[in-house]
């Protein structure tokens, strides 16, 4: 008889492990956000778990990229924004007015749907976060680009480049510039917003793999137009649909057996 | 088409989840191969260890299916295939189906074995059919090695060798139930294991049809070809071109 039982209940990649069991990142408690008097996210609750890609989709206007925004509280910069109930990173309450709101960023980082790289240097541009934090260590800089750069599979196009002015490069390369310059801060979160909606396909697959290969170091949360992309590389996929958390499971069983109506509808592209 | 192009992706997971795919299929084909080749032993030696593991092995293989269908869900659901990776899902859908039956038709030769010990009257065994039971379950069983190894390694000419084995297989199956047919005539005392003889060689003729099947799955795997209903003539032609 076969020594090798076969996991039936193994409904995903990461070990056939389920939200249950995971550890976790960040905590989500009745969020709810307003744009003055306008509702935008609803009685979110949920737990994002450590090391994992999570995967946020929704029809535009879902509060998915407005979600994505209060994990790194970019909402604040925002003068009609209230936002009301709790966040949680490892623990530590992320809208603790006694925070610094400049270290909540440090420990998750952000990268846009443009790449955005500053018309500086390569080199510059990833060592710009450390420079912020004083360092300025030749040798440690020296080593934390390259292994930025490593880590965003830019290295090899780009080390004999590293002085030229950054706007120079492709756009695929620019948006693995930010990411290397997002990850040289060694943040415990990464927020991608549409990453690789201004992309090419291929550089879309460079960047999808570059996620797979990143979430080893990173806790990475993704918002996404492209549901084929969430399938892709997402772990976990969180539905929203006006300003509400919809469904939110391992990816394998969103995209296989949604279990409510709308996502089967969203997913499907039955969604009016 | 060489089965290393399917781990050629840019996205190492997608690579991984047609590996995956193709492991999958081949373990469940070794364990239909254990399998047979324990119902050979069992009806050529009456063993009836040999005939109770081939029931056992079953629910493995049932599971097997399971686990087969699971992946190519995965793999459809979230990498979206198209072309030769399409294929290897479509086809690995359907050599899994195949497998499954080919599985349940080795339990009823096995039971032959077993039904055959309950009886006083042991004639059965001396029958020409029972001796072409044999041959016929022998030769599903060199059939299905040889369609495996056809899908490890993506060769379309053992798909043909099986096809053409398989017809010739019919024939023989015919001459074994022509035999059995006359003696169901002659005889009234021992219909009782005629009639579990009929049974498995049914079965027995019945996996040859699947790994014929699962030949055909494994052409439209690597080349697209459809075999499935065409005349004689042109089966000829496209075996023809297939052993080029």
């Amino acid at each position: 008889m076969s020594e090798k039982t076969i996991n039936l209940t193994m409904g995903h990649d990461h070990r056939g492990m389920s939200l249950e069991q995971e550890k976790m990142a960040i905590e989500v408690k009745d969020w709810n956000l307003y744009y003055g008097k306008s509702q935008a996210l609803k009685n979110v609750n949920m737990s994002l778990p450590q090391n994992r890609v999570t995967a946020f989709i929704g029809p535009s206007g879902c509060g998915k990229s407005t979600l994505l925004r209060c994990f790194n509280r970019m909402n604040d910069l925002i003068d009609i924004v209230r936002v009301e109930g709790k966040m949680y990173l490892h623990g530590t309450d992320m809208y603790d007015k006694r925070l610094d709101v400049a270290e909540i960023r440090r420990r998750i980082g952000m990268v846009f749907q443009k790449p955005n790289p500053f018309p500086k240097s390569i080199y510059e541009n990833v060592a710009y976060g450390l420079r912020l934090q004083g360092i300025n260590d030749k040798r440690l800089l020296d080593e934390t680009v390259e292994w930025a750069l490593q880590g965003a599979g830019l290295w090899n196009e780009a080390k004999d480049r590293l002085n030229e002015n950054a706007l120079g490069m492709s756009g695929g390369q620019q948006q693995r510039l930010c990411i290397a310059r997002a990850i040289a801060i060694k943040p415990e979160v990464m927020l991608l917003d549409e990453p690789t909606s201004a992309l090419d396909p291929i550089s879309t697959l460079a960047i999808e793999e570059l996620i797979f290969e990143l979430k080893k170091e990173f806790t990475i949360l993704i918002v996404t137009h492209n549901m084929q992309q969430a399938a892709r590389v997402s772990d976990y996929t969180a539905f929203m649909y006006m300003g509400e958390l919809v469904e939110y499971t391992d990816t394998d069983s969103l995209f296989t057996n949604p279990q409510k109506k709308r996502t089967e509808d969203y997913i499907t592209g039955r969604y009016g | 088409m060489e089965r290393k192009n399917f781990g050629t992706h840019v996205s190492a997971l997608y690579n991984q989840y047609l590996e995956d795919l193709f492991n999958q299929v081949l373990e469940m084909g070794g364990l239909v191969e254990r399998q047979l080749s324990n119902a050979v032993l069992a009806v050529q030696n009456a063993d009836l260890d040999s005939a109770r593991e081939v029931i056992a092995l079953d629910k493995l293989i049932n599971r097997e299916e399971m686990e087969i269908d699971r992946l190519c869900v995965r793999v459809l659901a979230r990498q979206q295939p198209t072309a030769s990776d399409l294929r290897l899902v479509i086809s690995a859908i359907r050599i899994a189906v195949d497998l499954e039956r080919m599985g349940d038709e080795v339990v009823k030769i096995a039971k032959l074995v077993i039904n055959l010990a309950g009886f006083e009257d042991q004639s059965c065994r001396s029958l020409q059919g029972y001796k072409q039971l044999i041959e016929i379950s022998a030769r599903a069983n060199d059939m299905l090695k040889m369609v495996l190894n056809a899908f490890a390694r993506l060769d379309v000419k053992d798909c043909a060798a099986v096809i053409e084995e398989e017809e010739r297989v019919d024939d023989l199956f015919k001459v074994a139930m022509q035999e059995v047919t006359t003696r169901f005539k002659q005889s009234d005392s021992d219909v009782e294991c005629l009639l579990e003889l009929v049974y498995a060689l049914r079965a027995s003729e019945r996996l040859t049809d699947h790994a014929r099947n699962i030949a055909e799955s494994v052409i439209y795997l690597v080349n697209g070809q459809d075999m499935r209903n065409i005349d004689a003539e042109r089966l000829s032609t496209l075996l023809e071109e297939l052993n080029d």
